[in-house]
């Protein structure tokens, strides 16, 4: 339903994202995870259409038969909040705080095209939707009303007011109590349609997602369904993220990936990974395919499957 | 809200009665007896002691206070040791024609720097939206008096297509009222409108930087839409800051334009007022200006609240 082919995200003469490619099937929950800096969230903004000025998206990316990429302005914003909806990282900032709540979810659907009084009932009811308790009450605040969960889900109300097709969630609950996340989190896995969730947070992609595509230095290292990727990593990356994800027995060191995550721009050429992987050696200069069926990775060196 | 409001008038009202201690002393403190100053440098004591009473400035300074402040309640504000006649009056005369002079250069400001001030904040990378920036940092250089005098120079002297001063009530001929204060207009708009231009720029800028504005437009809006529909008013909040100060600033700059094109406001009567010592008139007119400047403070803060509901309180 959606296809992405060679998406790849400029800014200037920097490249921040580099040949993505991956689909995502009508009601799959595909999630996209990496450190800050991955380019996962450009990824998901170049779909939208949303990126910053002076960045700039190539490639191939299509919504059924629609293009996303390329595609001048006036079309993409047709698409946005209709057939494709995003929900963001920062509740706190993310709705109008002069407007509300019920005026900014009724806006979602008058734009496209409904009638004022039947996009203000429907707003309400979709506010319950969400669980937001009193949900006529909720549509007269005003933001600075609501909780960081209630704004969030007051987020996820306006993404979901024209039943789009695809769901783009960027790291929703991160900003969230844990105890809301886990509220917000079986909510969205309710709710969504074909979903892209972004996340750092690997429990949250494995508790929403069936398939994952795990990105480093804007490229898509590694990607296949969840249960074999977080189980038999194949991409040293991998392995390091789970690693350092693990409980570990009290009094051992935690275990690390060595180094940091160079800034946009200065990864090493070939493989993006091998100024911190242990197992890199001359090979890695070239640059690694993303090769295999179904749970496909781009290493010279893979993991072993145990 | 209601309290908000409450409150706010509370501050206007004790600001008030501080600027009138304040306005009050230091007319006070200022040497010249407005006795002496009245009967010349030949008069005898007795003479001077009886006018004194007349006046009632032989009474203690803080009953002289309470006589007056009490009487701008009501719109009393003595009677002029100069002229004779009460001050109320001559005052009313000239405040409608400063506040039209100000209003109105308030507008041509806001005529200018909300277009100019969005566009450059827009096209803030390419080269007309920083010309834009430039022009306004060029119009911030420029006082007030000035521009009016170039402004008479190239439209009254050169061109000759309006009056170099003067002023026409409305009631008589609006034709002429209008042509009268165009020029007076202009050149305390052009001005402030250059600085305020900059203010719109930022706040405008700001609010294309905030989440909400991506939000909109993720909702399906463009550009330009979502900066309309969520981000002007966002915007306004600063700017309606800014513009309290400005019209302050206008209300001091109304008083030198008034002396440049001949218009009979409260800047003119200040001006002949010192002129001629008649010092009570003098403390009239500071007291009002100072409570023109309150007043406006006071609705930039009733301003706030309609425009944001942060600040109204709960529900």
């Amino acid at each position: 339903m959606l296809s992405v082919e060679g998406l790849t995200v400029r800014a200037h003469a920097a490249e921040l994202v580099h040949d993505v490619s991956f689909r995502i099937g009508p009601g799959e929950r595909v999630g996209l995870i990496g450190e800050s800096g991955s380019g996962k969230s450009l990824t998901a903004l170049s779909l939208m259409g949303l990126l910053p000025e002076g960045v700039t998206a190539a490639g191939r990316a299509r919504l059924r038969d629609r293009d996303l990429v390329g595609v001048p302005e006036s079309r993409l914003k047709d698409l946005r909040g209709r057939a494709m909806s995003m929900v963001f990282q920062e509740p706190m900032t993310a709705l109008n705080p002069l407007m509300r709540v019920g005026a900014q979810v009724a806006e979602v659907m008058t734009l496209h095209g409904k009638p004022r009084e039947r996009a203000r009932a429907r707003a309400v009811e979709l506010l319950g939707r969400v669980r937001l308790p009193s949900p006529e009450q909720v549509a007269r605040a005003y933001p600075h009303q609501l909780s960081g969960g209630q704004r969030q889900r007051v987020m996820l109300a306006i993404a979901l007011a024209n039943e789009p097709e695809l769901l783009i969630c960027d790291e929703p609950t991160t900003a969230l109590d844990v105890t809301v996340q886990k509220q917000m989190l079986d909510l969205i896995a309710e709710v969504a349609p074909a979903l892209l969730f972004i996340t750092h947070d690997l429990a949250v992609v494995a508790s929403v997602c069936e398939r994952v595509l795990v990105m480093y230095g804007g490229r898509v290292v590694e990607s296949g369904p969840i249960r074999e990727v977080f189980t038999r990593p194949r991409h040293r990356y991998t392995e390091g993220l789970l690693a350092a994800s693990k409980l570990t027995p009290r009094g051992t060191r935690l275990p690390t990936i060595k180094g940091s995550v160079p800034p946009a721009g200065r990864f090493p050429g070939g493989c993006v990974f091998r100024n911190r992987c242990p197992h890199a050696d001359v090979t890695c200069e070239k640059v690694p395919a993303l090769t295999g069926e179904g749970h496909a990775h781009a290493c010279w060196h893979p993991a072993d499957r145990g | 809200m209601i309290l908000y409001l409450l409150k706010r008038a509370a501050v206007f009202v004790l600001s008030a009665a501080v600027a009138g201690v304040l306005v009050f002393s230091f007319m006070a403190v200022l040497p010249g007896d407005p006795a002496e100053v009245a009967l010349g440098v030949n008069a005898t004591p007795e003479a001077v002691a009886e006018l004194r009473k007349q006046f009632g400035t032989d009474r203690p300074a803080a009953a002289q206070f309470f006589d007056w402040f009490g009487g701008l309640a009501t719109g009393d504000f003595g009677t002029s040791y100069v002229t004779s006649s009460p001050i109320g009056e001559q005052i009313n005369d000239r405040l409608g024609v400063t506040a039209v002079l100000v209003g109105g250069g308030m507008l041509v400001a806001l005529l200018i720097a909300v277009p100019a001030g969005t566009f450059a904040a827009v096209h803030h990378r390419n080269p007309l939206g920083v010309a834009i920036s430039a022009f306004s940092q060029v119009g911030i250089a420029i006082p007030a008096f000035l521009a009016g005098i170039l402004l008479v120079f190239v439209f009254a002297v050169q061109a000759q297509v309006l009056p170099s001063g003067g002023y026409v009530p409305l009631a008589e001929d609006p034709v002429e009222w209008f042509r009268g204060l165009l020029l007076p207009w202009l050149s305390l708009g052009l001005v402030q409108g250059a600085v305020l231009t900059r203010y719109v720029r930022s706040a405008v800028l700001d609010v294309m930087r905030e989440d909400f504005l991506r939000t909109a437009r993720a909702k399906g809006r463009g550009r330009m839409g979502a900066l309309w529909r969520h981000g002007l008013r966002n915007a306004s909040v600063p700017v309606v800051t800014v513009l309290g100060l400005q019209l302050a600033t206008l209300l001091i700059g109304a008083v030198v334009v008034e002396r440049v094109f001949v218009i009979p406001g409260l800047g003119d009567l200040l001006l002949n007022a010192v002129a001629g010592r008649d010092l009570l008139l003098v403390q009239g007119v500071v007291m009002v200006l100072v409570l023109a400047v309150l007043l406006i403070n006071f609705l930039v803060d009733v301003a706030y609240a309609a425009l944001d509901p942060r600040l109204r309180g709960a529900r």
